[in-house]
Formats: structure tokens, sequence, C-alpha cells
């Protein structure tokens, strides 16, 4: 397929641009890429220091029950949220210069991918220093990050491009996000909703994704495998269809813009 | 004649290409204006370009020149591939690079060097490709010691000296060309021309947009006119301007 021809052709320019955006994003301000593991860490300080105190949970080690499944979240709304405006703030651009337009959604959902492996050191470290320690389960990791990687590909493809033609959808993401929240099992656990309505989790991509980073790192079991096939299929599924619908609208880019 | 031509001798081949934009009267962009004017979605389309053929060789200078809005510059931008045409084919064989709009991506907090490899990344250059045309580049400016001070900074004769030089550094095949020649100062300029017949001798192939008569004449082979979006003739040079400047009188 000549996709990938183009984008072999354009290596330098997909690196660079990853590049920009992983340090565009902490460019100027003094700590610089350091963020990428102060964001966390600090995160992971507050909720230390208030959950104990507002809320009694049945979890023994609430802090990185939470940490395990919010840090891949994070990757989640990260990718979606830029990589949905993306093809719109690079618009100045793309309306001068030919590069593959795929370059664009790609960059932003790797980088955000690189950020959240960042993150993931910090609660590695810190799964070691509360005792949880790692268990033979680890080996789902790369794995679960690969489904999640292709999922989230998918969708900013299909996101970033039909923004362009429709600009409301940045601000519908937002809510959808919101609510997606406390549709994924979070800062709960599956194991305290009541069984009719565990339904509404069996569609949700998300749920079985974060759920299968906490099955591995905070409980320590099998992942629901079976499960987890699903999303990877759905997954390419999604990336194909998306890929052509990106391919589809990017011919008119330059015009709408 | 063209049809007969074998393909490995042809650059860009423009086949029967229609495009015509939208030109909308108040831009409907979101979701309440659109379900609130459904039906009523204010926009015409206006015709740039219409039965546009045409075959360039390898090795060919060929200039297009017209009026302000006669499409010139549309049909230089539909063989970039940033824009698609309506109708019909466009086909481009060799490495192509566009010197439409120079310094583009530019970011003007990162120094002159570090742009050199972010605009020359955009053109599809390798990193190594890069690093061994540095050199050239950075003397071909004649910004010196300034390479390495943000480009926000630069002047802006400066800025498009670096530019400039990218893009001629780039080492296409087909090069793109739209009223640059307006790039910094008289020295700066002869250079650049000097450079760019250095290309025409290597066989490169270069499409120039540009309402300079006296440069077509001297440095095109062939010249299309291009008027009210059709070629109106096409031909060598010093015949097509001729004509051209006895209707614009």
């Amino acid at each position: 397929m000549n996709i990938f021809k183009r984008l072999h052709d354009y290596r330098e320019f997909l690196r660079t641009s990853i590049k920009k955006e992983i340090r565009g994003k902490y460019k100027k301000s003094f700590l610089g890429i350091l963020w990428s593991f102060l964001n966390p860490l600090l995160m992971l300080m507050v909720y230390a220091i208030i959950f104990p105190i507002i809320l009694k949970s049945p979890e023994k080690n609430y802090v990185m029950f939470l940490m395990v499944a919010l840090i891949p979240w994070n990757f989640f709304t990260t990718a979606i949220t830029q990589g949905t405006g993306t093809v719109i703030v690079n618009g100045g651009i793309l309306k001068k210069v030919y590069f593959p337009r795929e370059i664009l959604p790609i960059s932003i959902v790797t980088s955000a991918l690189i950020n959240f492996l960042i993150s993931c050191i910090i609660v590695f470290v810190f799964l070691i220093f509360t005792g949880i320690g790692f268990s033979i389960y680890f080996v789902f990791f790369p794995l679960i990050v690969l489904i999640e990687y292709i999922f989230l590909l998918g969708i900013v493809f299909i996101l970033s491009s039909i923004t362009v033609y429709l600009r409301d959808l940045e601000h519908i993401i937002g809510v959808i996000i919101m609510v997606l929240f406390y549709g994924t099992p979070i800062v709960y656990s599956l194991n305290t909703i009541p069984s009719n309505l565990l339904w509404i989790f069996k569609l949700n991509p998300m749920a079985y994704i974060v759920q299968g980073y906490r099955d591995i790192l905070y409980y320590q079991t099998m992942p629901d495998v079976s499960g987890l096939f699903f999303i990877f299929v759905l997954s390419l599924i999604l990336l194909i269809v998306g890929y052509h619908i990106f391919n589809k609208l990017q011919k008119n880019f330059a015009e709408e813009l | 004649m063209t049809k007969k031509m074998k393909t490995g001798d042809i650059a860009i081949r423009v086949n029967d290409v229609d495009k015509s934009f939208k030109v909308y009267f108040d831009k409907a962009n979101t979701l309440k204006e659109r379900l609130l004017f459904l039906g009523r979605n204010g926009h015409e389309n206006r015709e740039v370009l219409s039965d546009i053929s045409l075959t360039i060789k390898k090795g060919e200078t060929v200039a297009l020149i017209g009026v302000n809005g006669s499409g010139k510059s549309t049909l230089l931008k539909l063989m970039t591939k940033i824009i698609y045409p309506d109708k019909g084919t466009i086909e481009t064989y060799g490495k192509l690079v566009s010197l439409l709009e120079l310094g583009a991506g530019f970011h003007p907090d990162f120094s002159g060097r570090e742009n050199i490899y972010f605009n020359a990344s955009i053109f599809g250059l390798s990193k190594k490709e890069i690093d061994d045309r540095i050199d050239d580049i950075i003397a071909f400016s004649e910004l010196k010691d300034y390479i390495d001070n943000p480009v926000r900074t630069y002047s802006s004769g400066m800025y498009m000296r670096l530019a400039f030089s990218i893009a001629i550094n780039v080492d296409a095949d087909i090069l793109l060309i739209d009223e640059i020649l307006a790039v910094g100062d008289q020295h700066f300029q002869d250079r650049c021309y000097e450079k760019m017949m250095d290309l025409k001798r290597q066989g490169k192939t270069m499409v120039f947009v540009t309402h300079s008569m006296d440069a077509v004449r001297k440095y095109c082979d062939r010249a299309v006119w291009i008027y009210q979006g059709r070629i109106k003739k096409d031909g060598p040079t010093n015949e097509v301007v001729d004509e051209y400047l006895k209707m614009c009188s």
C-alpha cells in the first residue's frame, strides 16, 4: 500500500512533528520535559493526601487503584482532544505545502503515547514503593498499550477530518469525554456496579482497556483476554475505516480551512 | 502530439482538468447554522479552470502567464496536490517541490539551523539528506553567523533568503515557482536566477508563474497563456508573450 511508502519518504517530517509536539508542549517552560514526570507525580500526591480523608474505599490502596486507570485514561483524553483539532490548528501550513496529511493525526497520537509511557515510569516506581510490585501478567502491558494506540489512531483519523467540516465536534467531544469518564471504571471498581447495569460497560471499549491495565498492574490477575481481543479487532476495523474517511475528506482540507 | 510522447519523457501531465471553488455567501460552519439554513446553504460554484490539458516534458522551462485571477496559481496548486481537481487527472513524475509559499512551517522560536531541518523535512528529505546539504543551504543563504539565531529575529529579506535556499537545494526533479523572484536584493535575485539556470542545465523541469515578461523571455522555452480559466495560447515564449502584451495594451 502506498501509504507506507509515503510515510517512509516523509519519515523525517513525521519524526520532527512528533518531537515538536512533545517539546512544543513545554516550550519556554522552565522545567521542560520534566513536566511529563511531574504532572502524574503531583497528581498522585494530591490524591494520596485527599482520598484517605474524604473517601472510605474498600480498596487497600486506593491511590494506586486510581492511578493505574487514570494514567491510561489521560492518554485517551489527550490524544482525542488534541487530535480532534490538529488539522485545523495546522491549517496554515496545510494550505501552503504538500505533505502526507496522515502525519498530523499520527504525530498527535504518537506524542501522546510517548507522554503516557513517561508517566507510566512514575506509576511503576510507585507500584514498587507501595509493595504491590509486578507479576507475570505484566507481559500483557505492551499488548494493551498497542490496542489503545490503534484504537486512538482510528478515532483520531475520523474526528480530525470531520471536525474540519463540522467545528462543533470539538465541543461535543468535550462533553462525551466527560460522560465517558464516569462510564469507565476509573474512580470506582466494576465489582461495585449492580449486575443489571453491567451491559453499559460491555459497550464501552475504554472500559475493557482501562480494566485491562488495572487487572495486570493492580489486581495482578489474568486480564479479560477474549474481551481485549474483541477490542483489538474492533480497533483494527476502526483504523482502516477511519483512514479511509480521513483520506476521502483530506482532499478538500485546503479549501475548507 | 501529446499522445505519441513516451511516458518517460513527461514531467507533468494535466488531462481535461476542471476546477471550481465554492464561494460561500455566509459560511455556515456550525451545526446550528447548518440545521437552521438547511436547504438554503448559500454558495455558488465559481469556475476557476476548465478544460485544461497540458503536457510538460522533462527539462522544459515553462511560464504560465495571464492577468490576475486567471487561474495560474490554482493550476500550480493542483500540480502540488494541495488541492484536487473536480474532473480530470494530474500526474507528475519525479520529486516535486513547490516554491509557492516560502518559509511555510518556519517556527519563529527555533534557530535558522533547526528550521532548515524542519522545513526541509516537509519537502520529504531524510535527516541524512539534510545533513549532506546543510552547508550548501547556509552558504547560499549568506546568513553566516545569523544561522544560529532564532528566526523571529530575522529581517524579512533574511527570512526569504533562508526559505529560498532550502527549497532550491532540495534536489527536486520538478520545481514550481510562483512569483518568488521578488526575493531579496538585486544581488540575491541574480544569484537565484543563476542557480535556476544551473538547475535547468541539469535537466530539471520548471514551471513559473510570473508577471515579469522580461524574465519569461529570458529564461523560459515555452509560455502558456491562461485567460479566464482556459488555455488561450501555448507555444514558444516570444510568440505567446507578444500576443499577450498586444492584448493587454
